[in-house]
């Protein structure tokens, strides 16, 4: 163990008795040096004294060379046992008288030593002395001494510094020991309390105070730190808590990404652990400059009714003490007693006597306030504010974040609801172009039948009631023909521009609806042994609303055939009515398989079809596309296994309008006219032939547009000219723009009438070519077509003719 | 340098001495170099006696020591005193044949060829200031102050102190010591 491992009471002691045993030991051996030194030097002198006597007296014997009485003087040596020999030297250096006499002469030096002067060597102190004579050199005294007088002196000597060394050790320990206590005890205080300290972690401990000032200032001084470190340590530890806090709130709203949550979460933790009576968070509105309470903590919420700070509350930032803080300051206010703004007394008021109001800053602009209250004033300290300034500003960047990630988010909804619109609108548009060339074909096609059943109705008297029936049904089944031909174009279109709206009756369209499905919901299942139980039920009133009565029964139809496909094993298809208030509704249900989500939610869409090959996919959608020509509602109601209920939802009818179809009859009135009929479509052209022949037109017909324009060309030459001119518009090689600018040129006046399957969207566009005076769309349609006669060459008519209408059922 | 004078003079005595030992043993005389150790017993009286200064005839005049009668010494006494003096003064040797050629001297040899002269009556010596010397076994007279003693082979001195009061002389105590004392040394005459 080394000595600076040993406790201090012994290293004290240790050093004391060196210190003192040191001292003593320089002292007494400088001492005894000095009187070791001082007493050889007086030994010395003392010796040449007694040699310079003697010398003295025996100058005359050596000089009368009297051996004997030299002898006797240096007898005188008796006096000193000390001097152990003595010899006298005459003027020669001869031996001439020894001392004592019983020493043999040739243990002297037989001739004169040749050094003078004391001085000690050999173990003796020796002298060699000169006797001289009133300046004469007469002989030479030698004498010696022995060295017992100083050993004599030095064992004296060691044994006094022995007792005295010993004596003072012993004092020096014993009044030690009684004086160190003063000093060690303290200090092994102070060592205890230190130790105390450093195993229980304990800094509310303090050394007692000592009577020794130095140690007293040092217990102090030791106290005083184990303040400070207390002190630090709960600065520490409460830092440590804020950063915790921090860090756990940052983590909870890293996981949130909505406002609300985010605010609900800091309040939450700030409220229980920091902890504050009052907390909330308002959102900054720079333009107003108003705050907007966003969110209240849970346990808050008690203050927030009587502050004026609930949910939803409108703060002005000015005259609140908040422009400071949304300029980005934070604001403490230890006393909302001695601060004049109105919140800040509402605070005292409640009972909240300090605030801190921190700013929730995020690229340099200030987004909200984070208000945290609590019950007694001066309570916040500088590591609180410098807490909620760091979370506010964490807040504010979760929050910033939240808004970007919302921002983000409802920009991709935009525009993947821009995409979709897009992608919906390219297959229209795509549909809309086929649609077009389909009902290009199909209104010629169907041109003939719509001319001859039209003729038959009109012109043939003997038809049985049966034969008329069923020839009124052809009609109808054609005009829907195409009306849905002429719709199909449509489908890409926002708004349906020549739509004519006219007063209908939905019970009626529903039971004409069921009529042209009879087959489809009644004969075919029964085919394959399945029943399909039809429950109508109609509202008791007439519920009529403003459509195009075409496209509503079409909708209809469509609606029902899905009803069927819906039901392949049998099942109930409802068909209802109704009104009510401001809406007005036909249903069709089913008790079929009915569509789950993913379906309910693509139905809609043109070309989705659940049916395979059998579905076109354009049903429901064309029924919607009629539901927006006529600003009225689809509602769909289906659940997979349950059935589906599809109900369209008008706006009731205006009262004053009267229900209408085509004019119900009008007699025109023509003369005979010679009419050029240029098509390249014989079926076309000889019904169209026949049909206005019948009326008592002579009619010329040409196929194509060069053999049209040859004939007119033909005609005008033999002075027999036609009085208009009747052409279709999609030919090869001359097209019907090309007869009619042909046409014009030779005879201006001629009226040219475009009858076209691409009439009604020429209509609609406003497409009318040059030279030419209207245009018709096909299937032709007799009154129409007898109208259009009419208005142009009525005035000249030279054979009149009364044609009547039919009336469409 | 005194020292080394000084030892250089004990040499050449030492020469001189061994030389009148030859000398001496060759003319068989009684102690060989007897008047060799009393001229310098002559020279050593100069050490240990005080002579007033009435004694001399002025501060500046010579230390003379003088033979009386016939001359024992020789060349001896010259080579015992040559180069010495006594405090300032120098040391001269003189020689007196016959009483009537003494002059003032500090120290006087009386040779026994002399004695005759000295007890013929009215020839007082005019002894004040002076140190008269003789063999003390052949005496030229009574009352000289220092007489040499042969002794063993050995010269012992016999001082009369009153005699030497009577010269006004002071001699030393050291010298009194190893010699034999004749007269009052303490009292007054």
């Amino acid at each position: 163990m080394s000595a600076s491992h040993q406790p201090i009471r012994k290293q004290l002691m240790r050093m004391v008795l060196l210190t003192s045993g040191a001292v003593l030991l320089l002292s007494t051996a400088s001492l005894f040096i000095y009187d070791f030194l001082t007493f050889r030097q007086s030994n010395r002198n003392q010796l040449e004294i007694l040699g310079k006597a003697i010398a003295a007296n025996s100058t005359a014997a050596l000089a009368f060379e009297n051996a004997a009485d030299a002898a006797a003087v240096l007898t005188a040596f008796d006096a000193d046992p000390h001097i152990v020999a003595a010899a006298l030297y005459d003027r020669d250096g001869d031996l001439f008288a020894t001392y004592p006499a019983r020493l043999a002469a040739s243990t002297f030096p037989q001739r004169t030593p040749a050094i003078g002067g004391y001085g000690f060597g050999g173990g003796f102190l020796s002298g060699i002395q000169s006797v001289v004579e009133g300046g004469r050199r007469l002989g030479t005294l030698y004498v010696r001494a022995d060295m017992g007088a100083i050993d004599a002196r030095l064992r004296l000597y060691g044994g006094i510094v022995t007792l005295v060394i010993a004596a003072a050790g012993l004092l020096a320990y014993v009044i030690s020991r009684q004086m160190q206590r003063r000093i060690t005890e303290p200090v092994l205080e102070l060592a205890r309390t230190a130790a105390a300290i450093s195993t229980r972690r304990d800094y509310s401990v303090r050394a007692a105070p000592t009577d020794a000032h130095e140690l007293n200032q040092l217990t102090e001084a030791f106290n005083h730190m184990l303040a400070e470190i207390q002190q630090s340590e709960a600065r520490l530890h409460m830092q440590l808590g804020h950063l915790s806090l921090l860090q756990h709130i940052t983590r909870a709203i890293g996981d949130r990404h909505d406002l609300a949550s985010i605010f609900r979460v800091v309040l939450q933790n700030v409220e229980t652990t920091l902890p504050i009576d009052f907390g909330c968070i308002c959102q900054y509105d720079a333009d107003s400059a108003e705050l907007t309470v966003t969110t209240v903590g849970a346990t808050s919420a008690r203050h927030a009714g009587p502050l004026g700070l609930a949910e939803g509350t409108r703060l002005p930032a000015a005259g609140n003490g908040l422009e400071d803080c949304v300029a980005g300051r934070l604001i403490h206010e230890p006393d909302t007693l001695a601060v004049p703004f109105p919140m800040t007394q509402c605070l005292a008021a409640a009972g909240l006597r300090s605030v801190v109001m921190a700013p929730l800053n995020a690229e340099n602009s200030c987004h909200g306030v984070l208000i945290a209250a609590r019950s007694s004033s001066q309570a916040f300290s500088s590591a609180d504010c410098e807490f909620l300034k760091q979370l506010s500003e964490h807040v504010a960047l979760a929050s910033r974040q939240a808004q970007l990630n919302s921002a983000l988010q409802q920009a991709y909804d935009d525009l993947r609801q821009s995409q979709q619109t897009v992608m919906q609108q390219e297959r229209l548009r795509a549909l809309g172009q086929m649609a077009s060339g389909i009902a290009h074909d199909i209104n010629n096609a169907i041109s003939p039948v719509s001319l001859y059943t039209e003729s038959l109705l009109e012109r043939e008297p003997n038809l049985s009631e049966r034969a008329r029936g069923y020839l009124t049904t052809i009609q109808r089944a054609i005009d829907d023909v195409a009306g849905t031909v002429a719709r199909m174009r449509e489908f890409y279109r926002q708004r349906e521009q020549q739509l004519t709206l006219t007063r209908v009756d939905l019970n009626r369209l529903a039971q004409q609806a069921l009529e042209l499905t009879h087959a489809r919901w009644s004969a075919l299942p029964q085919q394959r042994g399945v029943m399909i139980e039809l429950q109508s039920a109609l509202h008791s009133a007439p519920v009529e609303v403003m459509a195009a009565e075409g496209e509503i029964r079409d909708a209809l139809t469509n609606l029902i055939f899905n009803a069927v496909d819906a039901m392949p094993d049998g099942g109930v298809l409802t068909l209802r009515t109704g009104s009510e208030g401001h809406r007005s509704w036909i249903e069709v249900g089913d008790s079929g398989i009915g569509m789950d989500e993913a379906t309910r939610r693509r139905c809609l869409e043109p070309f989705f079809t659940t049916k395979g090959e059998r579905g076109s996919g354009l049903g429901l959608a064309m029924v919607y596309g009629t539901v927006q020509r006529h600003s009225a509602e689809l509602e769909i109601d289906s659940e997979a296994g349950r059935g589906t209920r599809m109900r369209l939802v008008f706006a009731p009818a205006n009262s004053s309008v009267a229900i209408a179809g085509l004019p119900s009859a009008f007699p025109v009135t023509v003369r005979r006219l010679r009419i050029l009929l240029v098509d390249d479509d014989p079926m076309l052209i000889r019904s169209l032939e026949d049909v206005l022949s019948t009326d008592g037109h002579q009619v010329v017909a040409a196929n194509g547009g060069q053999a049209g324009i040859d004939a007119f060309a033909a005609a005008v030459r033999q002075r027999k000219p036609f009085d208009v001119v009747i052409t279709d518009l999609g030919m090869p090689h001359v097209d019907g723009r090309r007869v009619a600018a042909a046409i014009k040129a030779g005879a201006p006046a001629t009226p040219v009438i475009m009858l076209t399957g691409w009439g009604q969207r020429m209509i609609a566009e406003n497409d009318v070519p040059p030279h030419v005076n209207r245009v018709l769309s096909k299937p032709p349609r007799m009154p129409e077509l007898r109208a259009v006669l009419a208005e142009f060459c009525g005035r000249n008519a030279d054979t009149e003719t009364v044609i009547t209408d039919q009336v469409r059922a | 340098m005194a020292v080394l004078k000084r030892r250089r003079k004990p040499a050449a005595m030492l020469a001189a001495l061994l030389l009148g030992c030859v000398l001496g043993s060759v003319a068989a005389a009684p102690v060989p170099g007897e008047y060799q150790l009393k001229a310098i017993f002559l020279f050593n009286f100069t050490q240990f006696v005080e002579w007033p200064d009435d004694a001399f005839a002025g501060p500046q005049a010579p230390f003379v020591i003088g033979v009386l009668g016939e001359d024992p010494f020789g060349a001896t006494l010259e080579e015992a005193v040559r180069g010495e003096s006594v405090g300032t003064r120098t040391l001269v040797v003189e020689r007196y044949r016959h009483l009537a050629d003494l002059r003032p001297c500090q120290i006087l040899f009386i040779d026994r060829s002399a004695r005759p002269e000295l007890a013929a009556p009215g020839r007082l010596l005019d002894r004040r200031g002076m140190l008269t010397v003789s063999d003390a076994a052949n005496p030229p007279a009574a009352d000289t102050i220092i007489g040499f003693i042969n002794e063993n082979r050995r010269i012992r001195l016999r001082i009369n102190v009153e005699s030497a009061r009577e010269a006004g002389l002071t001699i030393s105590s050291k010298l009194l010591r190893p010699a034999q004392i004749i007269g009052n040394p303490g009292g007054d005459p």
